[in-house]
């Protein structure tokens, strides 16, 4: 059977003044409701694939994690759907049904992957379904906390316990005091990238050599193996520095007072140390060897730090910043998310977008382009509003054939919402 | 590298330190032929010189550079200097026949020696040609420097970590963005080449390792947008979620970690609803605090009691060494986790029941256990074909490959364009 040829799910036309998008003409699934699962297929998404969204019937993380405008909860407007789901297409289906999983097919058959973020269990389930398609089905991308078998497989996790078994949240303190994570969902945003990557490898190669193929995205894998693990370092060293030295120890990088704020100086490597020194007036602590000698600089550090408050104290965080790099020194001002999106860099290259947002939330900002791709007009990159909740729920059961009699048997039977 | 999904790609990799170097392994794991060029005679990469991360033993240091080995598998490495006439030509040739070419120089930098995007662009009008600074091609910023730890801070994401309270010079400064750029390599590369065959054409990308990252915090951003706040540090608190924390364990030291050290060992314990409750509450040997009638068995009372549990969660850590501890209330249905040092890696039962570690033989290292890939692909695994590459390992190969005789190539290593010893 070729089940390639059977699709009926209609191509939606991505193209918009004339745009060509590099993803378009490609159709993605994507099954979960996760915060992992929707970060996954957005940036397909956002350059021209076809994502449809099947959702949970409880609207799942994606559209129940805070925050909401004004603190009042509604599935069609947290801020992490607004951004994640943008331009996508939504179905509600409950997959725990045989009539569910024959919409599951359905909307699978012709696709180019499908993205899976669930319990192992139900994973399997669906990974079995697909299969019945042979070589002619999707790829999958399957993402778990720790693989689909195994000892762990079953344990659930979340943004906080994922990352402290990837060595970062342990580096990421000192001495003696409790370990941190990042910003929330910053590593299941990670990990969702992952999957990303592999999702367009996976479409790739089965463009050019038809290989339906099978991935696992495993968070702790993701992670552990991207290269802030530090994991190499221990094994080639056997160094016993569990974590971070600090701030406080010379002559890493840290976090220096101005007279408006912080600078944040890197001065990880003797030559990055020189330009630092030059640039603030003081050449000749570069020369000397109780500032630029390892087996000293611990000692003396107050000297060097002493040394550079003097220049910062009378400048302010972007005067530093734009006067020390000029010297080619290593340095970043230190600014909130509030700042960062009215950064002079984030506003002349457009970093942060405007999107019309259905569901009577108006405008938001969000997060633009990852990459930009030039030698064309504009960049092929174009944000549109985040679906409602089963917005195009009968659209797609109409392209797959079903009937509105059909249709009304599957909302009456709660298969679909 | 036996993954297949990439296959008949050919990358030049002139990235230096993490995020570039990183991205185009993955591109290689993923099937990409990748040429590693490497500055000559100038040794210019930090991650092959900084000092206190080799392991002694034989070899020059500069092969044995852990921070070298993190992100630099599966590459083939060319020497070149290409200030010379006789590196540039050599470097032209190569890119004539490359797909894509990825440049982690400085904005302008490669421009300056005759390499920007219009002097590539005609030499093969089929390339793809990622440039990736910090804070990308244009702007204010263009040709400013900086390592992952200078976009933490101007992402707004450095002033979201840390607990609450901390004086700001106390942040650790972290490389996340490092790796959230690697895979931006990936995304770029394969969305270049997507575009390529709808247009015909290659073109160029510019990627700012900063936006490549800043959509990974869309809550924070929401935060400000929808309800003009800026989120606070949280440390590791979620304010809709308790118990979310991290807590001391017991059974003294993380001795496989560190056995000289007073480290205490950290478990995290999380719940984000009442089943994964019960399961904390049975694991810690107090199952009634999940009866309904207790008020810590549900949302809001768990909410309203956020001092108390962890107060009762700190106490039952302190009875057991962070994976007892973790394991006892994952197996119940709770949510816990051990804050790991790199070394529980290696006694992981997970990563051991699914092979993730590799074995890995390298001339100066001899055999290491490495990190594995970031997936697992079926039915073309990724393998470590190529370990971290020696300078100028592969010179003759690539050059024989692009046309040079032995002579050719011999006059090239007398004349100190190429080489794979650094002079002293």
């Amino acid at each position: 059977m070729s089940s390639r040829q059977q699709s009926t799910v209609s191509q939606p036309d991505l193209t918009m003044d004339g745009l060509v998008q590099p993803f378009e003409g490609i159709r993605v699934i994507e099954i979960g409701g996760s915060i992992a699962a929707a970060g996954a297929s957005k940036i397909l998404s956002d350059f021209g694939a076809d994502v449809i969204k099947i959702e949970p019937p409880d609207g799942g993380e994606a559209r129940r994690l805070p925050p909401f405008p004004g603190d009042v909860p509604h599935l069609d407007r947290g801020g992490y759907h607004l951004a994640l789901d943008t331009g996508k297409r939504s179905i509600v289906l409950e997959i725990d049904m045989p009539s569910g999983v024959q919409l599951l097919l359905d909307l699978a058959r012709g696709s180019d992957v499908v993205i899976i973020h669930l319990p192992p269990k139900q994973a399997r389930m669906v990974l079995a379904v697909l299969d019945r398609f042979g070589d002619d089905g999707p790829s999958t991308v399957t993402m778990t906390p720790h693989g689909l078998e195994g000892p762990y497989a079953d344990h659930e996790e979340d943004d906080i316990s994922i990352f402290a078994r990837t060595n970062r949240m342990l580096r990421h303190s000192y001495t003696g005091e409790e370990p941190l994570r990042y910003a929330p969902y910053v590593p299941t945003l990670q990990w969702a990238s992952t999957a990303t990557s592999a999702t367009m490898a996976a479409i790739w190669g089965r463009r050019h050599d038809g290989i339906r193929r099978s991935i696992e995205v495993v968070a702790t894998e993701a992670l552990s193996g991207n290269v802030d693990s530090w994991y190499i370092p221990w094994a080639f060293t056997g160094s016993n520095q569990v974590r971070s030295l600090g701030n406080q120890v010379a002559y890493s990088e840290g976090y220096f007072p101005c007279s408006d704020g912080y600078l944040f100086l890197s001065v990880t490597v003797p030559q990055f140390l020189k330009r630092l020194c030059e640039a603030i007036g003081f050449p000749e602590l570069a020369e000397d060897p109780r500032i630029h000698d390892p087996l000293q600089q611990e000692e003396h550090y107050g000297e060097f730090r002493d040394a550079v408050n003097t220049y910062l104290s009378v400048r302010t965080r972007y005067e530093a910043f734009h006067e020390l790099q000029s010297k080619g020194v290593l340095c970043a001002p230190l600014i909130d998310v509030s700042e960062a999106m009215t950064d002079p860099q984030a506003v002349a290259r457009q970093t942060y977008v405007e999107v019309e947002q259905n569901a009577g939330v108006g405008v938001t900002t969000i997060a633009g382009p990852p990459f930009r791709i030039r030698g064309q007009s504009e960049n092929p990159w174009q944000i549109k509003p985040a679906p409602l909740f089963g917005e195009h729920t009968a659209e797609l059961l109409t392209e797959i054939g079903y009937s509105s009699e059909e249709q009304l048997a599957l909302f009456r039977a709660g298969v679909t919402s | 590298m036996t993954s297949k999904m990439l296959e008949g790609i050919r990358v030049i990799d002139m990235t230096e330190v993490w995020a570039g170097p990183m991205g185009n392994s993955l591109l290689a794991d993923l099937g990409a032929d990748v040429i590693k060029i490497e500055s000559f005679p100038r040794q210019s990469s930090i991650t092959r010189t900084s000092r206190g991360v080799a392991l002694d033993g034989d070899g020059p240091p500069w092969e044995r550079n852990s921070l070298h080995h993190m992100a630099n598998r599966n590459k083939r490495n060319l020497t070149l200097n290409i200030r010379s006439d006789e590196g540039a030509e050599a470097l032209r040739k190569l890119i004539s026949i490359a797909d894509v070419l990825v440049d982690g120089y400085s904005a302008g930098t490669l421009q300056r020696i005759g390499f920007g995007w219009d002097d590539v662009h005609e030499l093969n009008p089929n390339l793809v040609m990622l440039s990736m600074p910090g804070w990308g091609v244009t702007g204010p910023y263009q040709g400013y420097v900086t390592l992952g730890s200078g976009l933490d801070s101007t992402s707004g994401h450095a002033m979201l970590r840390g607990y609450p309270g901390q004086p700001v010079e106390e942040i650790p400064s972290i490389l996340h963005t490092d790796a959230t750029g690697a895979l931006g390599v990936v995304q770029a590369v394969l969305a270049g080449l997507f575009q390529r065959e709808k247009n015909d054409n290659g073109m160029f990308i510019d990627m700012s390792q900063t936006e490549a990252f800043v959509w990974q915090m869309p809550g924070a951003t929401a935060e400000y947008d929808l309800n003009g706040r800026v989120p606070p540090r949280l440390g590791n608190a979620d304010p809709h979620v308790v118990p979310h924390g991290c807590y001391r364990a017991g059974g003294g030291e993380a001795s496989e970690a560190s056995p000289e050290s007073s480290e205490p060992s950290w478990v995290v314990i999380a719940a984000r609803n009442d089943a994964q409750w019960h399961g904390i509450a049975t694991a810690s040997g107090n199952p009634e605090w999940a009866d309904i009638e207790h008020p810590w068995s549900t949302v809001v009372g768990r909410l309203r009691a956020r001092a108390d549990i962890d107060a009762g969660l700190a106490a039952y850590a302190a009875t057991g060494t962070a994976e007892e501890i973790s394991d006892a209330i994952s197996t119940a249905g709770g949510i816990a986790a051990p804050v790991k040092h790199a070394v529980s890696f290696l006694s992981d039962p997970q990563f051991a029941e699914r092979g993730w570690l590799q074995s890995v033989e390298h001339a100066y290292m001899g055999l290491q256990l490495m990190p594995g890939f970031l997936w697992s692909i079926s039915p073309d695994e990724a393998s470590v074909e190529i370990p971290c590459g020696l300078l100028g390992e592969r010179n003759h190969e690539i050059l024989e490959e692009i046309g040079y005789t032995d002579k050719e190539i011999s006059e090239l290593e007398d004349s100190g364009v190429i080489g794979n010893v650094y002079p002293t």
